[in-house]
């Protein structure tokens, strides 16, 4: 039962937030270090650059826009998932261990192999996908059981006690590294997109286009796991095998960006939100502009990040968190 | 005739037994009504007989084949149930949330067709709900939401719903507008009605068919004049009751009552 009216809004909001990704991966392209002018991006778009300027934005800017745009895609995916099947307005693909989980990983993985920035520069996605994913699965292993089945709030607590726990972890890891891995898994943990080259983009699209028409499909089944669980049982959904299988959809989504962007928070929070707010609840409505929220809000913070401090920039993850961070306060205030 | 049938049921929770070696049948085409004391574990039946939560030893068949087989998309077409007191749903109007109750005839992504935008209509009309159909469900009062609720439960097109105390909270107009309208779907739609009732004088006027239970025990099941009787009360309540006959409706009524003292 969806109102015509608020169709048109969704295809407006939908519309509008295409139109401010664009507008600001142009803004991005033109800021900051190695600039390139406005008027010189559609010349060297359409093949007449200069070298200088084809190099700027197919090697330096477009990876990076496509990136933080992707990743942010998918956090917020992974968020508004999380947040339906736990019925927990606060999830965020970091309670279930994702984020710390890939640190973690990424922090043993540094420590025990020699540092050499070469081909294993493309093994550390890898490397953050395993511990999201193993991280995930043994949340999930601790909050299951066999009487009720996967109580959301059981997920939740299990979930911050492993984030919390892990962090523990890497603090000691850290602690007795060398200097320089040290610099390199502080960055990674801020949320510093460091994966900025075309092969990130691939190793991180295919999740989306398999991930996305999947929930969007799944999009009504959302809807009931959204309600209480008696009512969805009674309408028929499979609630157990569901939420198991969108459990596991959205550390693929989460886990695959944080991967190549290092630890975010708050984009999968905000993300479906802000979204929520526009055009309701409904899954079929808000997840798409959810989607197009994340990328736009990632491609803002890593923008700005990259900008107000010269040369090296603020890491994208401390500026969604600065964003982030008010706005749950204020969601919080607002319960 | 009897289409749903629970044969030596246990049901627990963890380690705690609630229904133990439970049998019964639901008389097809009638209205039933479970009562009994706090905690006898009636509304834990009801969950377990719509498949909500699993029952440990036994069977309940529909139809002839164990419902914890069945497809449970295919069962939500076949039985309908309405929890106590169902949360908020936030956000969402009252058309949407009637809607929900296509959901075990949609397949993909719940385009609804024109059939589902009729049924949705005619649950919203037969539960006068359909003022409200663009207002949030939110801010619609006790009755009001509880009514929308039952017409998300007839969306669904069952011929058996089950609820779980549908008056609670409501004042009196409100408790019998419900009862009224269930009855109503009873007699002219042949709906199969099975609820539990904390009013026992309710339970008695709108039953054909009555179970009072006990620590998870089947006391007696029967017609209305057969359970509601002074001795049943004593044994399931513990209440010394006068039980006499209503005037308008020839159904019998507790008209008084007694706590049993020293038991």
């Amino acid at each position: 039962m969806i109102q015509s009216a608020l169709i048109k809004k969704q295809r407006r909001f939908f519309f509008g937030l295409l139109g401010l990704i664009l507008a600001t991966a142009i803004i991005s392209v033109g800021a900051g270090y190695s600039s390139m002018s406005y008027d010189r991006i559609f010349a060297a778009l359409i093949g007449q650059g200069t070298f200088k300027e084809n190099f700027v934005l197919f090697s330096v800017r477009m990876p990076r826009i496509g990136i933080t745009v992707l990743a942010g895609m998918a956090l917020a995916l992974s968020g508004a998932i999380l947040q339906s099947i736990t019925r927990n307005d606060l999830a965020d693909p970091g309670i279930i261990g994702i984020n710390s989980g890939a640190g973690a990983a990424i922090a043993i993985f540094f420590l025990f192999v020699p540092l050499e920035v070469g081909s294993f520069v493309y093994l550390l996605p890898l490397v953050a996908f395993g511990g999201a994913l193993l991280t995930a699965v043994l949340i999930y292993l601790f909050s299951y059981q066999k009487e009720t089945g996967l109580q959301p709030i059981r997920l939740i607590l299990t979930g911050i006690g492993f984030s919390m726990a892990l962090s523990g972890v890497m603090i000691i890891l850290i602690s007795s590294a060398e200097r320089e891995k040290v610099d390199f898994i502080a960055n990674w943990l801020a949320g510093n997109i460091w994966g900025t080259d075309w092969p990130f983009i691939l190793a991180l699209l295919p999740w989306l286009l398999i991930l996305i028409p999947f929930v969007l499909y799944k999009a009504n089944r959302l809807n009931m796991l959204n309600l209480n669980e008696p009512v969805a049982i009674g309408l028929g959904v499979s609630v157990e095998k569901e939420r198991v299988t969108l459990l596991l959809a959205a550390v693929a989504l989460a886990a695959s960006a944080v991967s190549v962007t290092g630890g975010i928070a708050f984009i999968g929070l905000m993300a479906p939100h802000i979204a929520k707010a526009l055009v309701g609840p409904r899954h079929q409505l808000f997840l798409p502009l959810a989607i197009l929220t994340g990328g736009w809000l990632l491609l803002l913070a890593d923008t700005i990040g990259r900008n107000l401090l010269e040369p090296s920039g603020i890491p994208a993850g401390v500026v969604s968190a600065l964003i982030g961070a008010p706005y749950f306060i204020y969601l919080m205030v607002k319960k | 005739m009897v289409r749903l049938s629970a044969e030596h049921l246990d049901i627990s929770y963890g380690d705690r037994t609630i229904v133990k070696d439970l049998s019964l049948a639901i008389p097809d085409k009638k209205i039933t009504t479970i009562i009994g004391s706090n905690g006898c574990g009636k509304s834990t039946l009801l969950k377990a007989l719509t498949r909500v939560i699993p029952h440990q030893a036994g069977s309940i068949v529909l139809d002839g084949s164990d419902i914890a087989k069945e497809n449970t998309k295919k069962l939500a077409r076949k039985i309908a149930i309405l929890p106590q007191t169902p949360e908020n749903a936030p956000g969402l109007t009252v058309g949407e949330l009637v809607s929900y109750g296509r959901f075990p005839y949609q397949t993909g992504f719940g385009r609804l067709s024109a059939e589902d935008h009729d049924i949705i209509n005619w649950a919203l009309d037969v539960t006068g709900t359909q003022f409200f159909k663009y207002h949030p469900v939110d801010a619609l009062s006790g009755g009001q939401r509880q009514r929308v609720w039952i017409a998300m439960a007839l969306a669904q097109e069952t011929e058996m719903i089950f609820l779980d105390e549908p008056t609670t909270y409501l004042d009196m107009a409100h408790q019998l507008e419900i009862l009224e309208l269930l009855q109503k779907l009873n007699q002219e739609q042949e709906r199969t009605i099975v609820m539990v009732l904390h009013d026992l004088n309710q339970a008695a006027r709108f039953a054909d068919h009555m179970i009072a239970m006990k620590n998870g025990e089947i006391i007696k099941a029967g017609t209305c004049d057969e359970v509601m009787t002074a001795e049943v009360l004593k044994t399931v309540f513990r209440i010394d009751a006068e039980i006499g006959l209503d005037p308008r409706t020839q159904k019998p009524i507790c008209i008084t009552y007694n706590l049993i003292k020293g038991a």
